[in-house]
């Protein structure tokens, strides 16, 4: 279906701006990379519901029911655009999407434990086979001595 | 050190995620990244205002350089019309999928000056395994 491909498309899609946007704040500037990336991602996001709603008109009933902490949501996001940024220069671009998605579902899991008070043997089985997996995989990085690369110094 | 803040970064989308979903239920998806955008864009704002920002090498910069935040947009379309096809789990699972292949690719040749890391065949053994793994806690 093309709707699989469309998500694995999505999934590509995350890395690749996170990289240019890497590249971009090489020769700008942390703050100077991220603004530039909201400042198109506004403007894309209103071609989408225009070219989707064919309207902006939010109306007023809808601006008031906007709660306080999306603008944590706002924040959040500069954090992580910024980070992400940073991070590229430090690590493989595998080793970054690994190691941001481990934290997704450690969060997860924390959320879970302190919201709904479950802790799922099974998810520890699956984070200790990702433990090992990754601890395989970086001791091969550190006896590879063809190239120092930015996964064999880092981590 | 910076292995920690890459999971607490992760950690953060987690919880954006899951805000920017609840703005989605009430104001509609393509809405809240309006939303979400002008709040970041007057965050980014404020921040170059404070940090007296010059712009002054724009001009010299490549225009592709420019395209990460559309390529945002792309995300948020294709994240909502997926997950209303496939589902959260499979559109998680295959966006892994993607964002794995694309940056074993980049890696592997050296792309957009992401330092070049050959793939190690050695190392499908600890992708199988983290695979696994993941796919458990992804599932249960």
């Amino acid at each position: 279906m093309l709707y699989l491909l469309l998500a694995i498309l999505g999934g590509a899609s995350v890395v690749l701006a996170r990289v240019i946007n890497y590249n971009l704040a090489e020769k700008i500037g942390l703050v100077q990379g991220t603004f530039f990336n909201y400042v198109f991602g506004l403007i894309g996001s209103i071609f989408i519901v225009l070219v989707t709603h064919n309207t902006i008109f939010i109306s007023s009933a809808t601006l008031m029911s906007i709660p306080w902490w999306a603008y944590l949501g706002g924040i959040g996001g500069v954090i992580i655009v910024t980070l992400s940024s940073f991070l590229s220069a430090k690590m493989s671009a595998f080793y970054l999407s690994l190691f941001m998605f481990i934290g997704q579902l450690i969060a997860g899991m924390i959320i879970d434990y302190f919201l709904v008070h479950s802790l799922s043997p099974l998810k520890c089985v699956g984070i200790l086979l990702v433990f090992l997996g990754l601890v395989y995989n970086l001791s091969l990085d550190k006896k590879s001595s063809s190239s120092p690369t930015a996964s064999a110094q880092e981590v | 050190m910076t292995f920690i803040i890459s999971i607490l970064t992760g950690a953060l989308l987690s919880i954006v995620i899951s805000i920017n979903g609840f703005l989605g239920q009430a104001v509609g998806d393509y809405t809240s990244s309006i939303i979400i955008h002008l709040f970041g864009l007057i965050t980014m704002i404020l921040l170059v205002l404070i940090k007296k920002e010059n712009f002054k090498d724009l001009k010299k910069i490549p225009l592709y350089m420019y395209s990460a935040g559309l390529i945002g947009v792309f995300t948020v379309v294709t994240n909502s019309l997926t997950i209303t096809k496939l589902g959260v789990s499979l559109t998680i699972a295959l966006g892994l999928l993607g964002q794995s292949l694309l940056s074993i690719f980049i890696d592997h040749f050296g792309l957009l000056s992401i330092p070049k890391n050959p793939f190690n065949r050695k190392k499908c053994i600890g992708l199988v395994l983290m695979s696994l793994g993941l796919v458990i806690m992804t599932i249960y």
